[in-house]
């Protein structure tokens, strides 16, 4: 009896978890969102910062282009006034009321008006580009980490086999070619040499013309554009996650969780997908949200090569125009959709790992 | 014990050690044919950018008589559109791409090395202020900001380039130097010299470092590769103002030109491409045999 | 006729410098409701061997020669011949094993309740409502609260709580086998002790048979029927208990009886055996225990020697100095261990 009640005790002083107890910052999934709104703000700063205080900045060349193309009709306090509704910044307060009041247009999504379409909200610039951005990068994304993660699986449940040699060789040669060396080769000889791919046709995010629906032919018409971006954010990701996977799984296999699942009689297929699968995929969900952020940055070349309108293409045509507050609003915007696939990433971790904040605990 | 370890060996006995330990290293690495295939890769790439070019001419006239043409004896390579010859553009193409990726890789590597080190030594407030900046820095989307650094501040001179590069990615090696600084930090040796009130400094670069040698030079390589592969990125976009010739501002004449689309083209524009996927398909396996050599369980493979 | 009979087992590890034979020429049988303690020191080959018994061995591990006789019912099957899905059949339902490392015996992402039905499911118990009947009976056998039990993740729980949730498991299906190796090594003394008493309770409650393997006699004793030393692969003694205890005739287990700590000796008492097991690689010629040997005289190093009957029944012993080592030990030469005995 006394047995009993010492185990029961244990139970109480094994399930009686720190986290009642520690702080919160601990926390992972608390931590997560302090990065996240930290992130953001270390970029909002930069960007006011490279914007608006950098000698030579991009609103003091703005005054002086207003006043030179009025041919001196402007003073130099006029000129000022409509750069400060241009940048949405009020340019006679103090540097930090400015900045202040900078941050708050931030909070009400208040990016400015573009300099080339007066009128033209930066914020709407950016919502009809970034759903192509995240459409295209997000579907070559998934389906790279999906076929990588079972390629992986495989070369490491066959390792050093032929298939383990193909696949990892495979890999590890096309992560480490940059993608837009990529993207030129497949437009060389796809396009230009071998004239199996139409590229002209498939330019823009969809066919010019056609009536935006949810119906199957803009949705196909949708994939046949973005087809080659994805391919080659395909490409990209995927001989990370084929290698990447193929270690976890061999140090997973390796794990006295997996021997004892085999001496327990487990069929092979519970222990590939539930004891070995699940436990090395886990580090990977980390990583899947670092590769958002790089991937999102490739984008501009791949969206330039292959003339598909997203972030990117727009980003840099607002740099050739010198575009000020279309290309700090973009950088605003991007940071904070990879800031937020960070912390979902975060969050699905926690999810998955029950060693980190889980929260609720046993009930029963 | 302490004073042994202390103990410092002869001038003799280290170029002794240092020539054993190639020896060594050259043997371990001959048993990775792709490693030792990046090594050699490394090396020809090597002198190719900073050696050939003392004994080859600089042919920098164009001759529009000879745009575009294929491959032929006088132009192993072709010509561009101006009718340049590519092969003599790939000789000196490749100086300023390599001194701007090794000078990035210095400096993201001091800084993750000075930095990392005093997080995991000093500890405390600096250590968590230091960690809590890495992260951030971590999910910042580089190329992006890249994009509009380049922009907005328009790097004229390689170094300022390469400063901007490296400033953009040394966060990861950071957080893994500190770790191991923190894992070296409890071992005998280091406490000993501590006990011994040897100082910071000394702690750092006479016990620490060198047991990191060979995890540094790995990551150094790893972060040549990243800088070279945002150099090009941004030198193919023309962010950066054009002067000169290496391989990436090859590839954005060879685009802007639409040379891309052009049949005959094909040599010009595929040379640079081959060129810098090739120096990074070199310094990627050498590395990664690297790896395989000095932390073999990292990569789980036999 | 005995529940399991080893005859003539060998395993060998292939490295990159060349076979490793782990373990050689092993025999021995298991009589129903019998424990039979394996000792020896690690590298000994005492966990290759109980790996092996369920053909669990890791990659590039060979079984080069014996059989493994299993037997229910009257009929006898060799393990070493059933096919991957008797095999799995094999393992758990009639010979389940509780590891070394318990604290890493679970899966971490899944619940306990999971792995318990992941077990039952393997085996064919499909109704979820009489799997968790029986798993509530079988946790309550090992004094857990099912209820929170059943429920938490692997990390919740305590090292001797995963102990004894693994020891459930493992009666999960009435295996007529059960192999415990080192099952108490990383618990604190309190639980290990707990641990064993849980087991002597269930074996009389349940009557299966059970090979232990340890390098701790102290902790083999308590439960073990018989005993066998193993040494660089091979049985070198084997005896009833008390005969292993009193009347050990190989030098190599009265090395291990003397490092046994002494509950009445003083502190300092524990005499190690001196010398290092030898490199399977390159076993000496003759005895590999002879270069660590008190006794070892030139005959020891010219061929290995084999079990032979020593002076006491049921009780072999691979040493051609046995009469040696009785003369020096008398009959009663280990009492202070025998005192821990009683």
């Amino acid at each position: 009896m006394t047995t009993a009640v010492a185990a029961k005790a244990q139970v109480r002083t094994a399930m009686d978890p720190r986290r009642y107890l520690g702080d919160t910052w601990r926390h992972p999934v608390a931590r997560a969102a302090v990065k996240a709104l930290l992130t953001i703000w270390v970029t909002t700063t930069l960007t006011f910062a490279l914007i608006r205080l950098m000698p030579g900045s991009p609103v003091e060349l703005k005054i002086d282009e207003l006043i030179q193309t009025s041919n001196g009709a402007l003073s130099y306090e006029d000129a000022k006034a409509i750069a400060s509704s241009l940048f949405a910044i009020n340019l006679n307060a103090p540097f930090h009321e400015q900045y202040l009041s900078f941050v708050w247009n931030l909070l009400h999504f208040d990016l400015g008006n573009s300099f080339l379409s007066s009128g033209t909200s930066v914020t709407s610039i950016i919502i009809a580009v970034l759903p192509w951005t995240l459409f295209s990068v997000g579907t070559g994304l998934l389906l790279s980490f999906i076929v990588g993660i079972g390629l992986g699986l495989l070369a490491a449940y066959r390792r050093d086999s032929l298939l383990d040699r193909v696949v990892s060789t495979g890999g590890s040669l096309i992560s480490s070619i940059p993608n837009y060396l990529i993207a030129l080769m497949l437009i060389l000889f796809l396009g230009v040499q071998w004239h199996l791919i139409n590229f002209t046709s498939m330019r823009g995010a969809y066919t010019s013309g056609l009536q935006p629906g949810f119906n199957l032919t803009f949705i196909g018409d949708i994939f046949y554009h973005a087809a080659l971006p994805i391919t080659i954010y395909f490409l990209t990701q995927i001989g990370h996650w084929i290698l990447s996977m193929r270690s976890a799984t061999l140090s997973a296999l390796e794990e006295d969780y997996v021997t004892a699942a085999r001496a327990r009689g487990l069929s092979d297929g519970r222990i590939r997908t539930a004891y070995v699968g699940r436990n090395a995929v886990l580090p990977l969900v980390t990583q899947l949200a670092i590769s958002v952020g790089f991937i999102v940055g490739g984008a501009a070349i791949i969206e330039q090569l292959f003339a598909y309108q997203g972030v990117g293409l727009r980003l840099l045509a607002a740099v050739t125009q010198r575009d000020y507050p279309v290309i700090q609003g973009i950088i605003m915007l991007t940071t904070i959709a990879v800031v937020v696939a960070n912390l979902a990433a975060d969050l699905i971790y926690s999810k998955l790992d029950p060693r980190i904040g889980r929260a609720g605990g046993a009930s029963g | 014990m302490t004073t042994a370890i202390l103990a410092r060996p002869t001038t003799g006995q280290r170029l002794l050690g240092f020539w054993l330990s190639i020896v060594d290293f050259l043997r371990l690495l001959s048993r990775r044919p792709v490693g030792l295939i990046g090594f050699f890769g490394i090396v020809f790439f090597l002198l190719l950018a900073f050696v050939a070019p003392l004994f080859v001419p600089f042919q920098n006239d164009p001759s529009l008589a000879d745009i575009y043409q294929t491959p032929s004896r006088a132009h192993p390579l072709g010509t561009d559109f101006q009718g340049k010859d590519v092969l003599n553009q790939i000789v000196f193409g490749g100086r300023d791409i390599l001194t701007v990726a090794i000078l990035a890789a210095l400096v993201s590597t001091v800084i993750a090395i000075t930095f990392g080190a005093i997080a995991a030594i000093v500890g405390g407030k600096v250590d968590s202020t230091i960690l809590a900046i890495t992260d951030v820095t971590l999910t910042l989307p580089k190329l992006i900001l890249l994009i509009a650094v380049a922009a907005i501040l328009r790097p004229t001179s390689f170094v300022f380039l390469a400063v901007i590069l490296g400033l953009l990615q040394w966060s990861s090696l950071l957080r893994q130097i500190r770790a191991q600084v923190l894992s070296l930090k409890e071992r005998d040796y280091v406490e000993a010299a501590r006990s011994l009130d040897l100082g910071i400094v000394h702690i750092v670069f006479r016990e620490i470092l060198p047991t990191m040698r060979s995890y540094i030079a790995i990551h150094f390589i790893f972060a040549m590769t990243e800088a070279m592969y945002a150099q090009v990125f941004i030198v193919i976009l023309g962010l950066v103002p054009v002067s000169g010739s290496n391989w990436g501002i090859m590839l954005y004449f060879a685009q802007g030109q639409g040379a891309l689309f052009f049949r005959d083209s094909i040599w010009y524009i595929l040379s640079p491409i081959l060129a810098i996927s090739l120096v990074q398909l070199s310094l990627v396996s050498f590395a990664s045999a690297l790896e395989d050599i000095f932390n073999p369980r990292l990569r789980g493979s036999a | 006729m005995p529940v399991l009979s080893v005859r003539d087992l060998s395993i060998d590890y292939s490295t990159r410098r060349g076979p490793v034979h782990a373990v050689r020429n092993v025999s021995f049988e298991l009589e129903k409701s019998e424990t039979l303690a394996i000792i020896g020191e690690s590298g000994s080959g005492k966990t290759t061997l109980a790996v092996g018994l369920i053909r669990l061995s890791p990659r590039g591990t060979k079984v080069t020669s014996g059989q493994i006789l299993y037997t229910k019912n009257g009929l006898t099957t060799d393990i070493r011949t059933l096919d991957d899905d008797d095999l799995r059949e094999y393992r758990w339902a009639e010979a389940a094993m509780v590891f070394q490392a318990a604290l890493n015996s679970f899966n971490p992402v899944i619940t306990i309740w999971e792995q318990f039905n992941d077990t039952a499911r393997a085996h064919g118990m499909k109704d979820k409502h009489k799997v968790r009947d029986r798993a509530d009976e079988l946790l309550d056998l090992v004094h857990l609260d099912a209820k929170r039990v059943l429920h938490a993740f692997p990390h919740e729980l305590s090292g001797g709580m995963k102990q004894r949730v693994l020891i459930a498991l493992a009666l999960m299906l009435e295996p007529q086998l059960v192999i415990l190796d080192e099952p108490t090594t990383a618990l604190d003394i309190l639980t290990q002790r707990s641990i064993i008493d849980l087991l002597r309770q269930l074996r009389e409650k349940l009557g299966f048979s059970m090979i232990f393997i340890s390098h701790d006699l102290s902790i083999a004793a308590e439960l073990a029927d018989r005993m066998i030393t193993m040494y660089a692969g091979r049985v070198v003694e084997e005896a009833n208990v008390d005969d292993m205890f009193y009347r050990p005739r190989h030098p190599y287990s009265v090395g291990l009886l003397r490092a046994v700590p002494r509950v009445s000796g003083a502190l300092g008492s524990v005499a190690s055996i001196p010398g290092s097991p030898p490199d399977l690689m390159r076993l000496p010629v003759g005895c590999s225990y002879a270069p660590r040997c008190p006794y070892a005289i030139d005959a020891c190093r010219a061929e290995e020697p084999p079990l032979v009957a020593v002076d006491t029944p049921k009780h072999e012993a691979a040493c051609i100095r046995w009469k040696h080592v009785a003369e020096i030990l008398g009959s009663n030469a280990e009492v202070p261990v025998a005192e821990k005995l009683a």
